[in-house]
């Protein structure tokens, strides 16, 4: 009995996404469990499992179709059964006869899982570089892709560099103009950025904080805990502690507002958001709990997410429940930045570039690591000394590592 | 020694001493880590180097040996008597055994890995108990890699008493070689032992459930195959399912046929190969939040990574094929891992069976190119045409190519042979270096050997064979 594969309800208030690639054909057959296909929504790119074993009897959607929970996705049965035609490709849109049945092809071979053309040396090389050989482009006989091409594409960018945006080019009067369709997440994250300017009343204060001592500590520490625990140790972990010890005591940091019911949602948990820069665009993992966790735990997990993140393969369970966000924008430079709030939360942490500066320290002009750090916020809900208040609590943790141990 | 909670720490421990353990344990103490390698058994080595790889090579090679002697009138060679010492072979295989299992302790030593006997049991994802006859304490450790192994599978109606009943391990040390003998299970393990009995005197039958000897690989490996055990006189009893076993003397097996008709076999011994399990249980994988499949094998991603973060699996315990040099490289990875590489497991793995003539492949087949998608082409060149297998007295068999008919890409290589083993090696390199058929076809191969068929059966799937006549 041929069995519909309807688009299910893949998590809170996703109802739309869009076919991205389908992992099977018609005729394969397929397990229970056995991915189908990747659908973006929201901020995921997920792929669905195949709720039964059989025969891939027919594809309701096409590639790159945009489709609504619900939309039928996919039919499975037995090989040679037949298929009642009112489930027709979305692309057929004239409308079949009732009840016709349509005969399936016996299984036929599908499109070969073809090895990248890559020696063993090549391919390690492009694990140490973060380079997905299957988006690279091989110069050597044959196809083969060799060292150099490997290493151009790390140069290229970050791992798993996204191919160019295919577009149409044309002539206009004032010269060649390429038009690329928006993509799904660009959509999302335009959508989302308007809403919070629009809603939320923006202003951001920025404070100053020496962080010679806290980056002397880290330096010590780092390579005794890599060694120790084979985690990668950044100085994130540090401000994300010190953050949560801030929004401990400025709850209203760490809270959002229902609107509706007139009521202010102060969260006894700390989730923090952690914006990570995607080849494909801004994508926002949470660290649940990070007050419960310590340290080398934190690194890793923002490690392992943004790895994630960049490769499209975040849950959309990670993606959510965030009580405030960070945003580390130092590594890019910059003086300091006006981050916008990740709504519904009501701040967003700006942490900008860690620079030897000229300061006074015991009336004596002396070079210390210096960075600004900003913090933006609802000013509906949050006053400016509020804001302030919070901004010098923080500076003073990472000023000073051995308050910020204390406050853990 | 005093029972007590002991407690030790240690960076990494490794459970299991075969060929992903010992070598897991070897890399990681080379990479600077501190590592225990916990082991249940008192020897090292695993199941290959005690009881399956190494000691039944050996035998092979014995057997081989007195087959040939014997068969050799035609080239001159006739022995007036042989006498087959079977406790003085098993002698002889035990020695090598020895010196290869005290060579891995002397490896560890040298690397300064801590070997400790006692089997394992995970408290937590970050400590371990060992318990042994001297008694139980703890490790606490930061990485751990499960290297337990598999084991030969138990089959209802078939209890394995060591005597009449016997696995791979009791059929390595028999002190006599046994008149009638039944083998339950034609794989590799018991192809192999079947040849070995049947040219040290044996009658040896062979009880398959499936209609097939080797039925994942090319069709003509199976006829090749076949046609050897029927000249060794092993009578092979395919599509026949092994129901139960009458002690006696002798005593019988008893097997139902494809139309349910009845087969009595006389058995002194009953060797049973019906398949591995993995060693996953006992080791408390629970408690560490280790999950396992519904086989009860581990379940990894191509980094060697368990379900539980600083945990590592490698070896049959993970499953795939179950064959030491999987686990080696296995081991590699996850040793690498550890310490931070950026290593994976993304090989090719061969395969060999020893059987006589020799079964060797790698890569794909060409059923299974054509299943994923490839337009195949094929070469096959017969060792009936090769020089070396005449003067070797050896011409069953034959090599033949898998490529693909539009990029020339060598996608797989299956030969049957005398020691085709030996070069599948070749045909590896030629995989994971993405060689197309120019490439192995303007390699030299040195003459007279077995491996010239391997270029003229890729110059047979480029049409320009040589030495046989090309197909049109």
């Amino acid at each position: 009995m041929a069995f519909v594969f309807n688009f299910p309800d893949v998590g809170e208030g996703i109802h739309e996404g869009r076919v991205v690639e389908w992992l099977v054909a018609e005729g394969d057959t397929v397990v229970e469990d056995q991915a189908l296909v990747k659908v973006e929504t929201d901020k995921a790119v997920v792929e669905l499992p195949s709720p039964h074993s059989g025969t891939v009897l027919r594809l309701h959607a096409a590639a790159d179709a945009d489709i609504l929970v619900g939309d039928p996705l996919v039919t499975i049965g037995e090989a040679g059964e037949k298929v009642p035609e009112d489930f027709a490709p979305v692309a057929e849109a004239a409308p079949a006869p009732a009840l016709q049945p349509a005969e399936i092809e016996a299984p036929g071979p599908a499109v070969g899982s073809r090895r990248p053309l890559a020696t063993p040396r090549t391919r390690s090389l492009a694990r140490k570089l973060g380079v997905d050989l299957k988006s690279v482009q091989g110069s050597g006989s044959g196809g083969r892709i060799t060292d150099e091409d490997v290493e151009r594409a790390a140069e290229g960018g970050s791992p798993a560099a996204p191919t160019p945006p295919v577009g149409t080019v044309a002539a206009t009067a004032d010269g060649e103009v390429e038009r690329v369709p928006i993509t799904h997440l660009r959509k999302i994250i335009a959508g989302a950025m308007r809403t919070a300017k629009h809603t939320a009343a923006h202003v951001t204060h920025v404070d100053e904080a020496d962080v010679t001592d806290l980056v002397a500590h880290y330096r010590r520490a780092k390579p005794v805990i890599e060694e120790r625990t084979g985690v990668r140790f950044t100085l994130l972990p540090l401000f994300i502690k010190a953050l949560v010890a801030t929004l401990q005591k400025h709850p209203i940091f760490n809270a959002s507002v229902d609107e509706e019911r007139g009521e202010i949602l102060y969260k006894k948990y700390y989730n923090i958001g952690v914006a990570v820069d995607t080849p494909e665009g801004l994508i926002v993992p949470v660290i649940r709990d990070a007050d419960r966790k310590d340290m080398v735990e934190l690194a890793a997990e923002v490690a392992d997410k943004a790895e994630r993140a960049r490769n499209r393969q975040l849950g959309l369970d990670e993606l959510k429940g965030g009580s405030c966000t960070i945003t580390n924008i130092g590594p890019l430079g910059g003086v300091f930045a006006t981050p916008i709030i990740n709504v519904p939360e009501l701040a967003i942490i700006g942490l900008h570039a860690i620079k030897e500066r000229p300061a006074v320290v015991d009336g004596e002009i002396v070079i210390r690591k210096m960075m600004y750090l900003s913090v933006s916020f609802d000013h509906r809900y949050i006053d400016g000394a509020e804001g302030a208040r919070f901004m010098s609590d923080m500076v003073r943790l990472v000023s000073e590592p051995m308050l910020l141990i204390a406050r853990l | 020694m005093v029972v007590g909670s002991v407690s030790r720490g240690c960076q990494v421990v490794v459970i299991g001493a075969g060929p992903g353990g010992y070598v897991a344990a070897i890399r990681l103490a080379q990479l600077g880590k501190d590592v225990i390698l916990v082991e249940k058994e008192a020897r090292l080595g695993g199941v290959c180097l005690n009881v399956g790889c190494i000691p039944s090579k050996a035998l092979i090679h014995v057997a081989d040996l007195a087959h040939e002697v014997l068969g050799a009138e035609d080239m001159g060679l006739t022995v007036s008597s042989l006498a087959i010492d079977l406790p003085k072979m098993v002698e002889w295989k035990d020695g090598i055994v020895d010196r290869l299992t005290s060579g891995v302790a002397f490896l560890c030593e040298k690397n300064g890995v801590e070997v400790v006997q006692g089997a394992a049991e995970f408290v937590s994802d970050r400590s371990l108990t060992v318990s042994s006859e001297d008694g139980r304490f703890e490790i606490e450790f930061e990485q751990a890699v499960i290297a337990t192994g598999s084991r030969p599978m138990a089959l209802e109606g078939f209890e394995h008493d060591g005597e009449r009943i016997i696995g791979s391990t009791e059929a390595l040390s028999l002190q006599a070689v046994p008149e009638k003998l039944v083998i339950i299970g034609a794989g590799y393990i018991g192809l192999e032992l079947g040849s070995v009995y049947a040219k040290l005197g044996s009658q040896v039958s062979i009880v398959e459930f499936l209609p097939k000897v080797a039925p994942d690989l090319d069709p003509e490996v199976g006829k090749a195959l076949t046609r050897q055990l029927k000249k060794l006189g092993v009578k092979l009893h395919l599509s026949h399912r092994a129901e139960s076993f009458e002690a006696g003397d002798p005593s019988v097996v008893v097997a139902r046929g494809p139309k349910d008709d009845e087969l009595r076999l006389e058995a002194d011994v009953v060797l049973m190969t019906v398949g591995r399990v993995p060693n996953s249980e006992g080791l408390g994988l629970e408690a560490a939040g280790i999950q396992i499949d519904d086989k009860g094998f581990i379940t990894v991603d191509d980094r060697m990574r368990t379900s539980a973060p600083g945990i590592y699996a490698i070896g049959d315990v993970t499953g795939g094929a179950l064959l030491a040099h999987k686990a080696y490289q296995e081991a590699k990875v996850a040793a690498e891992v550890i310490a931070g590489e950026p290593a994976a497991f993304d090989n090719v793995v061969p395969a060999v069976i020893y059987t006589d003539p020799e079964v060797a492949w790698v890569g794909l087949g060409e059923e299974e190119a054509k299943e994923q998608g490839f337009n195949v082409v094929t070469g096959t060149f017969p060792f009936k045409a090769s020089g070396r297998a005449m003067s070797l007295d050896a011409t069953d068999g034959f090599v033949k190519a898998v490529a693909d008919a539009d990029t020339k890409q060598l996608l797989g290589v299956v030969a049957v042979g005398r020691g085709v083993s030996e070069f599948i090696g070749e045909a590896t390199l030629a995989l994971e270096m993405g060689a197309f058929l120019e490439d192995v076809a303007l390699t030299i191969h040195p003459h007279p050997t077995m491996s010239e068929a391997f270029q003229e059966a890729v110059e047979a799937a480029l049409g320009r064979a040589v030495h046989m006549v090309n197909k049109s």
